[in-house]
């Protein structure tokens, strides 16, 4: 439903482009890195994940949040182009 | 280091210490504008990236400045914000007076907690119960409360609660009283902290 949703809101723009757009947003989910950076954090402070792994953990997340923003900021500004 | 680092708005008397502060500062102070305070330290430049540590140093000195305002509350800022000069930070102070006014109100006296509920690893719970259990024993105790976001499947309720200095221990004893009465979950319960949940004012033009 939400991917008909969203074609129907933008007509204007190609499915190709519209669904390597959506691919590329669930690829680089910037709420969903939060999220897991959050628990992480919250699974350390239970004691039921190490200091190490924590860390280790931390640094994978927040280079991949890195990314991500790059990626969305590259969409937004249309630098990335959808190549048919 | 001319630019003033806001931590959070006051009234009453002026407030100093030293202070482990963000971006390496070492003193925290007030710059008032007709009895409103805005509890500053100096950076070097109004455009902060925020780090782990400075987050801390954030939180950290929110939570001294309420011991030391002592219950005439603290409306906390957002990470972030910092201003050019004492003059126009003076002018949002004015600009945005009634609105710090109408939070102050709110905050005065008050304190936030929060709590998070975590199940087990691999096992299911009646959430709907959780939920209902908790709000029975805390929501009575409290002024107000906000849900938090669930980010992680292991969370049954994660929530902020508005709460009176002076009914800080009855919440806590509601808390402690929960956690015995379900020893399969884990109950984190942290604060006091300023309460950020329950205040909602945005400066940015003019900074």
């Amino acid at each position: 439903m939400f991917i008909l949703d969203d074609l129907l809101l933008r007509p204007f723009v190609g499915i190709v482009d519209a669904l390597h757009t959506m691919a590329l947003d669930e690829l680089y989910d910037i709420e969903a890195i939060q999220d897991d950076l959050k628990e992480n954090q919250l699974l350390y402070e239970l004691g039921e994940r190490s200091e190490s792994e924590y860390r280790t953990q931390k640094d994978e997340l927040e280079a991949e949040l890195e990314i991500a923003r790059e990626v969305h900021e590259r969409l937004t500004s249309g630098r990335i182009e959808v190549k048919r | 280091m001319s630019n003033r680092y806001v931590y959070g708005i006051t009234d009453g008397d002026p407030i100093e210490f030293e202070a482990d502060a963000v971006r390496g500062g070492e003193y925290v102070y007030t710059v008032t504008h007709r009895r409103l305070g805005a509890v500053v330290s100096d950076v070097d430049t109004t455009e902060l990236e925020e780090t782990d540590e400075d987050a801390q140093r954030h939180d950290e000195v929110l939570r001294e400045i309420m011991d030391r305002t002592d219950g005439r509350g603290v409306v906390p800022m957002r990470f972030g914000m910092a201003f050019e000069s004492d003059r126009t930070l003076k002018n949002v102070l004015r600009g945005a007076r009634p609105a710090f006014r109408r939070a102050l109100n709110d905050v005065e006296g008050r304190i936030e907690l929060g709590l998070k509920v975590v199940r087990e690893a691999d096992t299911d719970v009646d959430t709907e119960a959780i939920e209902t259990a908790v709000a029975d024993a805390v929501e009575p105790i409290a002024d107000q409360s906000v849900p938090n976001g669930l980010f992680s499947d292991r969370l049954v309720l994660n929530r902020s609660y508005l709460v009176d200095r002076d009914d800080r221990e009855r919440f806590d004893e509601a808390v402690a009283a929960l956690e015995d009465e379900h020893e399969a979950l884990t109950f984190r319960y942290t604060g006091p902290f300023a309460p950020y949940s329950f205040v909602d004012v945005e400066i940015g033009a003019g900074r």
